[in-house]
């Protein structure tokens, strides 16, 4: 029991120290792939700790919310990490606080404390950001609801554990139609959830063109060090979800015993990275999409995600 | 054996016209090859009226009476068109393109080489694929004269047919899976036919729905015909004559023939569906008739027309109602191809396809004029043409039958069909002798065209002879083994 | 045979596989605006009937359905897309974007509405047919794949797309013939796939006709034939 709570406190220490190595061995890969040496992958842990070192400005003329949101998005992905197999392959302490629909909205209650702070300073890139990336949510929220309704449904439960088990045990189940479509629909989510190309350029510091890193343009300090942070989190977090729910869920820690549970930790990591890998191949080889070409690419996530459910309907 | 034969002359023609010797060879050499496939496919309609089938390879070539009807329309309409193509091409065609006439000839003879094998095939795979190929080789000649519309309406043409195989393709495949569950019967008409009883309803219903809508895109039923008077009016008139007269029919041929499949109360949802779509074709395209500004037009939409009396009279049942359908094929066939070919003879003498621009075409150019009108009086369904004594037999029929809200509907169509050819050619047959406006289209002839000064060529002349006689001859008298032929093929439908 | 039966559920899965795929690419003729791309998605989906075909050669045992699937590689993978580039010209191919009647987001939504409607029809038919596993994913998946290449054809304003329509909806028709009908005569299906051949051929040549006439290929726009 008391094992359970210390598994899923590990979980969460790993989801906070390992995310911004994530983000960046993502930033030096893409570095390198267009043959630029990039920056050391440890560089987001010093970002982060110069941030916390620094004065925090913050304008007059903006209210609690933009004090109060840099807390939020720091936090909504750790409670979203208490949710999800990050470690081990049967349900933590705290797993069954909500389910994977609970997740989602979680994060995109971080996502509107970030938008609503954007708003909030009265500069006007920052609103022009927010609608923009509220523009992409909104059409993000559908296929969301829809890709989480077919892996439920398929699978019978909405608890990640449980869909987890039931590509695995099976192995052919890998290969069902419906599956194929649902990974496609979700790795189109997250391209768009995280504002990676083709949808959004995260290096980019054009602000008439920045959709989701407007919503950091703001701050300062402390509040920077926590968006950034926050944001590492999750995406690290989304990628957890992907990997090990649909897409690769072995290598996770099948019994109680602490070295198991510690020997997922490289394993998760890699894993990540591999999916970073692709993610980079998928950035380097395509443009960003002109704005109102979003819908499309979003239509298209839609579309196949609904196919997913009709094969799965019409199939069983 | 003459099945085999008539494939293979046709192929012999197509290659021959290719070889360079002399601008008389190649338009010989086709006339020579269609001449023969005419005599050969007489032989076998022949061979086919005592009721027998004539068999080249089982269960791959063979002809009951229907298709023996169908295949000698072919040769017919193919037999005239080339004699008719003769003096329009050479006309029509710059003196220097040889090259260009013997591509004609080559093309014409693959296109009649697929028209033949619709009948002729009878593995129903083997059919499709005919029937994709005289879509497939006709193409080009559709678009012969090259200009922008000419390869608009080719370009439509070839879309809008393939999309429809590709659905008769699938309503095929399901007819292909039910028969191989049910029986060991061949894939042809005959095993299909044999099989049917045991097949599941919920399979024959939904094939003969796909095969309906996939070749009646081919057949030019309404709503798929939107490609049809582009496509019939564009091309050069002796094709436009098979196009028209024979090619949807043979398509339409194949549609009837899954009429017997059905049996018993199935057989009702089979004719009512025949009965809707030939309604409405016969109904829009009455209408649309009235305002066809181009005469080649007028007659697609006439064919239009015909396509959905004939569906409609096939779907009536009941023997006569089958007979009339048959006779009606045949009335219109010849009197379409008649049509086409005076069409031809007026593009001749005058230079535009233009309705509006054309009067008095019978001091201009008498012969154009005087089987203008025989072929417009004939397709309107006026006695004592042919067309007339079929339509009234299916309407007779029809009475008979006791089937009024049809039948009244139908002679409504056809009555308006009637006022919108006849006003258009009345006014371009008499009236003061002028050409009010000629368009570009006339400096493709490659030649000046002077009215009252063109000669129509010989050969064209004989081939509106050789077409005047069965419109006006079936009118009054059905010889013997015609009459029998279509007994039996009328048979073929079904019994109900 | 036991051999055959321990493969059986991965057989199916993959097959399964195939279909699903399938599926994305016809939805990616609707979706993708790029001419390039379209040809890809299409030489991509003939490759999976190639491998449906081999699948279910193997399943049932029969040498037609492996002929089938070498001739498909054959004439769809290799020479198809050699005969469209040569066929039409460089400048159709440069140019990124295709016009559409209907834009994108609702083609996709109207592609899904068809792939409801071809699963709605081929439910009934399975039953009737006494469907198996292969059936139950090859029938109502390319009966899908057919219409949405109907519609494709209907929306598209140029040549090479429609064309690509067309040879979607054949390759439906025998994604799902190759699971109902499996003993069809060879001749047939040889007949079949060199009809595939003449159709490329002769579109493509109208099409480099139309090209060299009017100087672009935009056959949406040729609308001088109408009732006006």
């Amino acid at each position: 029991m008391t094992d359970k709570i210390v598994f899923n406190v590990i979980q969460v220490i790993v989801v906070m120290a390992f995310a911004p190595l994530i983000k960046g061995i993502g930033t030096r890969l893409k570095e390198n792939v267009q043959s630029k040496r990039g920056p050391s992958i440890l560089q987001p842990y010093r970002d982060i700790w110069k941030l916390f070192h620094k004065d925090e400005v913050v304008s007059e003329h903006s209210s609690w919310i933009f004090r109060f949101t840099p807390y939020v998005v720091f936090v909504t992905p750790i409670f979203v990490a208490l949710l999800i197999p990050v470690l081990t392959g049967y349900p933590l302490f705290f797993a069954f606080m909500g389910d994977m629909l609970g997740g989602g909205f979680i994060l995109a209650l971080g996502g509107f404390f970030a938008t609503l702070a954007a708003i909030d300073t009265g500069n006007p890139y920052g609103p022009m950001g927010a609608s923009r990336t509220r523009m992409v949510g909104f059409l993000a929220e559908p296929v969301f609801m829809i890709v989480f309704f077919t892996v439920s449904f398929v699978a019978g439960s909405t608890i990640p554990y449980i869909v987890q088990k039931h590509w695995v045990t099976p192995l052919a189940n890998l290969f069902q139609p419906s599956h194929i479509l649902m990974m496609l629909a979700f790795l189109m989510l997250i391209i768009a959830e995280s504002g990676r190309i083709p949808v959004d350029n995260p290096t980019g510091h054009f602000e008439l063109a920045m959709i989701d890193e407007s919503k950091g343009l703001e701050y300062s300090g402390t509040g920077a060090a926590l968006m950034k942070w926050g944001g590492a989190m999750k995406f690290f977090v989304l990628c957890c979800i992907f990997l090990n729910v649909l897409v690769a869920p072995w290598g996770l820690a099948q019994g109680v015993q602490y070295w198991e549970v510690l020997l997922a930790v490289p394993l998760i990591l890699i894993k990540i990275s591999i999916f970073v890998l692709v993610l980079v191949a998928i950035e380097s080889s395509l443009a960003k999409l002109r704005l109102f070409r979003i819908t499309e690419f979003l239509g298209a996530a839609f579309a196949t995600s609904v196919a997913a459910m009709i094969t799965d309907l019409f199939l069983m | 054996m003459e099945l085999i034969y008539i494939l293979l002359i046709s192929i012999v023609a197509a290659a021959l016209s290719l070889i360079p010797v002399g601008r008389r060879f190649a338009p010989g050499v086709t006339i020579l090859g269609s001449l023969a496939v005419f005599i050969l496919s007489l032989r076998t309609a022949l061979a086919t009226t005592t009721g027998g089938e004539v068999i080249a390879v089982r269960d791959y070539l063979s002809c009951d009476s229907f298709s023996a009807l169908i295949l000698l329309l072919v040769a017919f309409v193919g037999l005239t068109a080339a004699i008719f193509s003769w003096g329009y091409i050479a006309t029509t065609v710059e003196a220097t393109d040889d090259k260009k006439i013997r591509r004609y000839y080559n093309r014409f003879n693959l296109f009649l080489l697929s028209m033949l094998a619709v009948p002729i095939f009878a593995q129903i795979a083997l059919v499709w694929i005919a029937v994709e190929l005289t879509t497939l080789l006709s193409v080009f000649l559709v678009s012969f004269e090259s200009t922008p519309e000419a390869l608009e309406a080719a370009w439509k043409y070839a879309v809008l047919t393939c999309m429809g195989a590709s659905l008769a393709l699938v309503g095929i495949l399901l007819l292909c899976c039910g028969l191989s569950l049910s029986s060991e019967a061949a894939f042809t008409w005959a095993g299909l036919v044999e099989a049917s009883p045991k097949m599941s309803p919920a399979l024959l219903y939904t094939a003969f729905l796909f095969i309906l809508i996939g070749f009646g895109t081919k057949a030019g039923l309404v709503p798929m015909h939107t490609w049809l008077p582009d496509a019939h009016s564009q091309a050069p008139s002796p094709i436009c004559a098979i196009l028209s007269g024979i090619e949807t029919t043979a398509v339409l041929y194949c549609i009837m023939r899954l009429l017997p499949m059905f049996h018993g109360s199935a057989a009702s949802y089979a004719r009512k569906w025949f009965v809707i779509f030939g309604l409405i074709s016969a109904g829009v395209a009455a209408f649309l008739l009235i305002q066809a500004k181009d005469y080649k037009r007028l007659f697609a939409f006439s064919t239009v027309e015909h396509m959905g009396i004939i569906l409609v009279a096939a779907g009536l049942g009941g023997y006569a109602a089958q007979f009339g359908a048959m006779l009606q094929i045949v009335s219109h066939t010849v009197t379409k191809t008649l049509c086409f070919f005076a069409a031809g003879a007026t593009l001749m003498a005058t230079g535009t396809r233009n309705i509006a621009a054309i009067r008095g075409l019978i001091r201009i150019s008498p012969v154009a004029a005087i089987s203008l009108m025989v072929g417009g009086l004939g397709i309107a369904g006026a006695p004592p043409f042919a067309v007339f004594l079929s339509e009234f037999s299916i309407l007779k029929a029809g009475i008979m039958n006791g089937q009024y809200l049809v039948i009244g509907l139908l002679a409504l169509f056809i009555g308006v069909a009637f006022f919108g050819i006849m006003q258009p050619i009345n006014r371009m047959v008499f009236g003061s002798a002028e050409i009010i406006m000629m368009d570009e289209r006339a400096l493709l002839f490659g030649r000046s065209i002077m009215p009252g000064r063109n000669i129509l060529p010989l050969t064209c002349l004989i081939a509106l002879i050789v077409t005047i006689v069965p419109v006006i001859l079936f009118g009054i008298y059905l010889p013997e083994q015609l009459s029998q032929l279509l007994h039996h093929a009328a048979a073929s439908l079904g019994r109900m | 045979m036991s051999g055959q039966d321990l493969l059986l559920p991965l057989l199916t899965k993959l097959n399964a596989l195939a279909g699903g795929v399938f599926l994305i690419s016809a939805f990616g003729l609707v979706g993708i605006r790029q001419m390039l791309t379209c040809l890809r998605i299409y030489v991509f989906q003939s490759l999976l009937l190639a491998i449906s075909a081999v699948i279910l050669g193997y399943h049932h045992a029969s040498i037609h359905l492996f002929v089938v699937a070498a001739l498909t590689i054959l004439t769809k993978v290799i020479i198809i897309p050699w005969v469209l580039r040569q066929a039409v010209g460089y400048e159709s191919y440069a140019k990124r974007e295709i016009s559409q009647a209907i834009n994108i987001p609702t083609s996709l939504l109207l592609a899904v509405a068809i792939t409801i409607f071809a699963y709605y029809i081929a439910g009934p038919l399975l039953d009737a047919i006494g469907a198996g596993v292969f059936e139950k994913v090859n029938l109502p998946i390319g009966m899908a794949s057919l219409l949405i290449g109907a519609y494709t054809v209907t929306v598209r304003g140029e040549a090479v797309p429609q064309l690509l329509g067309i040879l979607a909806m054949e390759n439906g028709a025998f994604f799902a013939g190759i699971s109902i009908a499996p003993n069809l005569p060879l001749i047939a299906e040889l007949a079949a796939a060199f009809y595939v051949l003449i159709i490329v051929l002769v579109v493509g040549l109208l099409a480099m006709k139309i090209h060299k006439t009017i100087a672009k290929t935009a056959v949406g726009e040729m609308m001088a034939l109408r009732e006006e």
